[in-house]
């Protein structure tokens, strides 16, 4: 290849990634930042946006599940009861034996992960609906908390736990850099693996994808399995940040996690999308849920205005091409 | 002689780049019956949807009446009394036969479906197409001949002046086919103008008193039928020679046995025994629809399949999944490209190396460089013309139909299972898909050739296996093979039952 060849390549590979959906995603966020910090004083302070990109962190954490899910064509709705499953069934798990904390944490994890192996489960062999499928898992893991915790609020006693949800190694909080770590893996496992290729193949078109010899079953039973661990992942950084968990600790997190993944420009029939776009989306959530914070609303006009913003930045920022 | 009902001016179409019409035009008369012909791939069905509105031409006019339409769109098309009978059944299963044929356009009384008049007036259009069961039955139920015929009622319900019949008689039987003619007799005799398509010739004799031919996107003739004869109208539309398309046929079949079943049973297929040996190209023909497609499927793996003793490549019993089959060395080109052999939206090169995906391990990583090197070294060796990081919906339908063989190439399968592969691509891909097939058996691969073209089988195949009613009816060698043949032994039962 030429020099100039090189050249026009790279040319247009700036074009390509200034015009992706994840830059233009940042480059809003960018812009509601500067504009925000100039209108109501201490939005731009450090603290602050710290503090937004580590509540971001949580949604992002949903939605990188998420964004595997919807990218192989599937959806799962069960992510906000599976946050709250981890978090108030952490404590169940305490083993005094184990004073650094971390069997619960891991006890927690197989179990949401196992969670969402058997929402792949109904859907890759039962053949069930994802929509109906989670949905029915959502429902019946609302019953067992009921059940189990009742209507209190249960305390972390965990070591690990509370670090995570306020230490702030080299002055980053620990929350953030789990997220770091997570986007990191799954940027990699998505792009750069087979599997990845295979999830892009399926929601593309899952007939082509069988044919072509991609294992349908075990590829979708993944997903789901990760999107349980990602889910699990939050929920213990939820009542890390907490201190306590309590059911419906985890419901803001549906919404969230299928908005940042629809605002990074992840198509929500399948096929194309990235995760490097769900990250922003997921500051961008954020960002607006602080803004209305500020305007001085009643919490019902704050939810309605919350929608509102959400319907026009995705009708702002492309709505689905239409496909052939 | 009167005007033209509709008329066609100078259009040309193309798609991504790639044109399928060029500067056709057609004139439908009141009171006539005009035949459109053309090879599959010729443009016809693009024609009709021209002239139905549902597509826009690029350049050229429609006129309905002697005037320029300059918005031409399916509504407008259904005001202007033209009605099309789609050559794919446009049909709700679900919903009953009134229904159906009343669809979009039911009478109303005070704002609501009036149920009596729908049932009155469906029941007409049934009467004039010989459909006598109860209007209450679900289109679904029908047999695919019965649901030819609701779409036929379904268009004459809405009293057309332009009638446009795409293959209208390939499901039906005998007597439905002479129901059909007496019909549009007497349609004719009404002033109704008629576009009418298909390929059995001495219906088109029969029938018809103008004809147009396309061939490859140009009209090659525009003319009265009167004189012409079915040779005449055979040379029109190919051009040439058939033998001209097909490489010259050697047989390269080897001893060895590629695939050996007896017993097998899968979807309507049962009870077949068959064997492949390496090296042999075995056609699979019969009519449409007779279970051909379930005999690839069940041996690949991607449908449930029985069988009382299989061997595959030296291994014993059937593939238990596609992963299966393509570790064993099977690799499956589906006829429908655009659902089920490839990813459109996804880039040439992503699609081209999908089987690859499927076979590595899961967490390796991929090398980019490496997946490049091997996409531009299969679309060199195809001729797969286009960038290959652009979407695969930018390809015309033969470099589409290119990319899903070629992408099976860097396994080097020893068993290629091909469903319709030539199916609506251009007359140049089809002459390069059939040198690669007798390359593919030169190099000492099986090759299993579903076809419904049949001077491929005749022309390709060491042997085929003629499929009728779920059963191998007969085999027949390639030096039996002859079009008349196959269609014969595809016809097989009706033909006993007349001789006796």
């Amino acid at each position: 290849m030429s020099i100039s060849d090189a050249g026009i390549l790279s040319r247009s590979r700036i074009r390509t990634i200034v015009t992706s959906r994840p830059f233009l995603t940042f480059a809003i966020v960018a812009l509601v930042w500067i504009v925000a910090s100039f209108v109501s004083r201490g939005f731009g302070a450090y603290g602050h946006l710290r503090y937004l990109v580590e509540l971001a962190a949580v949604i992002g954490i949903v939605a990188a599940g998420q964004t595997f899910v919807v990218i192989a064509g599937g959806i799962d709705l069960s992510v906000a009861a599976i946050v709250t499953v981890a978090a108030v069934g952490l404590p169940l798990f305490a083993i005094d034996a184990d004073p650094t904390g971390l069997t619960p944490i891991l006890a927690v994890l197989a179990m949401t992960t196992v969670i969402g192996l058997v929402n792949g489960l109904g859907v890759a062999l039962l053949r069930v609906h994802p929509m109906i499928m989670t949905l029915a898992m959502a429902t019946f893991l609302q019953g067992l908390l009921i059940i189990i915790a009742g209507g209190s609020a249960v305390t972390a006693s965990n070591p690990l736990v509370s670090w995570v949800g306020n230490a702030r190694p080299f002055g980053v909080p620990a929350g953030i850099l789990v997220w770091v770590v997570v986007s990191v893996v799954v940027l990699v496992v998505m792009h750069a693996t087979p599997f990845g290729a295979r999830l892009f193949a399926m929601g593309a078109g899952p007939l082509a994808a069988k044919l072509s010899g991609v294992p349908i079953a075990t590829t979708t039973m993944a997903v789901y399995g990760i999107s349980g661990f990602m889910a699990g992942l939050a929920g213990i950084i939820v009542l890390g940040m907490n201190g306590q968990g309590y059911v419906g600790i985890g419901d803001p997190y549906l919404l969230a996690s299928i908005a940042a993944v629809v605002l990074g420009g992840t198509s929500i029939l399948g096929g194309l999308g990235t995760y490097a776009g769900s990250i922003p989306g997921a500051i961008l959530l954020v960002t607006i849920t602080a803004l209305i914070t500020v305007v001085n609303a009643s919490p019902g006009w704050r939810s309605i205005l919350f929608g509102t913003l959400i319907l026009v930045l995705l009708l702002l920022s492309g709505r689905e091409a239409a496909r052939r | 002689m009167s005007a033209p009902i509709l008329a066609a001016r100078g259009v040309s179409k193309g798609f991504f780049g790639n044109p399928v019409l060029r500067s056709v035009s057609i004139e439908l008369m009141p009171g006539r019956v005009h035949a459109l012909l053309g090879e599959n791939g010729a443009g016809k069905s693009t024609l009709i949807n021209l002239l139905s509105g549902a597509l826009r031409p690029d350049s050229g006019t429609i006129e309905i009446d002697g005037q320029a339409v300059g918005h031409h769109s399916p509504s407008e098309a259904r005001r202007a009394g033209i009605a099309v009978v789609q050559q794919e059944l446009s049909l709700t299963s679900s919903l009953s036969i009134a229904e159906n044929i009343g669809l979009g356009a039911y009478p109303r009384r005070h704002g609501l479906v009036d149920y009596g008049a729908l049932a009155a007036r469906a029941g007409a259009a049934c009467d004039l197409v010989g459909l006598h069961e109860p209007l209450a039955t679900p289109v679904g139920d029908l047999s695919l001949g019965r649901r030819q015929m609701v779409e036929i009622a379904k268009a004459l319900y809405r009293k057309p002046r332009v009638l446009i019949l795409d293959e209208p008689t390939s499901s039906l039987s005998a007597t439905e086919t002479r129901i059909l003619t007496g019909l549009l007799e007497r349609l004719r005799a009404e002033g109704v103008a008629i576009l009418y398509i298909s390929h059995r010739l001495e219906e088109v004799m029969r029938l018809c008193q103008h004809v147009t031919v396309l061939k490859d996107g140009t009209c090659t003739a525009d003319r009265s039928l009167e004189g012409v004869n079915a040779a005449g109208l055979v040379r029109l539309m190919v051009g040439r020679d058939p033998g001209d398309l097909f490489p010259h046929w050697t047989s390269t079949r080897t001893a060895d046995t590629a695939i050996a079943i007896s017993g097998f049973s899968a979807g309507a297929m049962q009870d077949v025994a068959l064997d492949i040996k390496a090296g042999e190209v075995l056609g699979i023909g019969g009519l449409v629809g007779q279970g051909q497609e379930d005999l690839l499927l069940g041996l690949y793996g991607a449908i449930p399949a029985k069988v009382a003793s299989a061997t595959v490549n030296g291994a014993p019993g059937l593939p238990a999944n596609v992963p299966d089959a393509n570790r064993r060395g099977l690799a499956y080109v589906p006829a429908d490209r655009k659902r089920e052999g490839l990813h459109l939206i996804h880039p040439i090169i992503t699609n081209l190396m999908l089987p690859a995906f499927a076979r590595m391990p899961a967490l390796k990583l991929r090398s980019r460089s490496a997946e490049r090197e091997t996409a531009m070294r299969l679309a060199t060796q195809f001729a797969i013309k286009g960038d290959l990081g652009r979407a695969a919906q930018a390809l015309s339908g033969g470099n589409q139909q290119k990319v899903a063989l070629a992408k099976w190439m860097p396994h080097d399968p020893s068993v290629l299972l091909l469903n319709d592969p030539t199916r609506g691509v251009d007359v140049e891909t089809k002459r390069e898909i059939y040198n690669m097939l007798s390359g593919f058996a030169a190099s000492g691969k099986a090759v299993i050739l579903l076809s419904s073209d049949t001077p491929e089988l005749v022309h390709l195949c060491d042997r085929v296996a003629v499929v009728r009613e779920g059963k191998i009816a007969t085999v027949l060698d390639h030096g039996e093979l002859s079009e008349e043949a196959i269609v014969a032994a595809a016809m097989g039962a009706e033909r006993e039952r007349e001789a006796a």
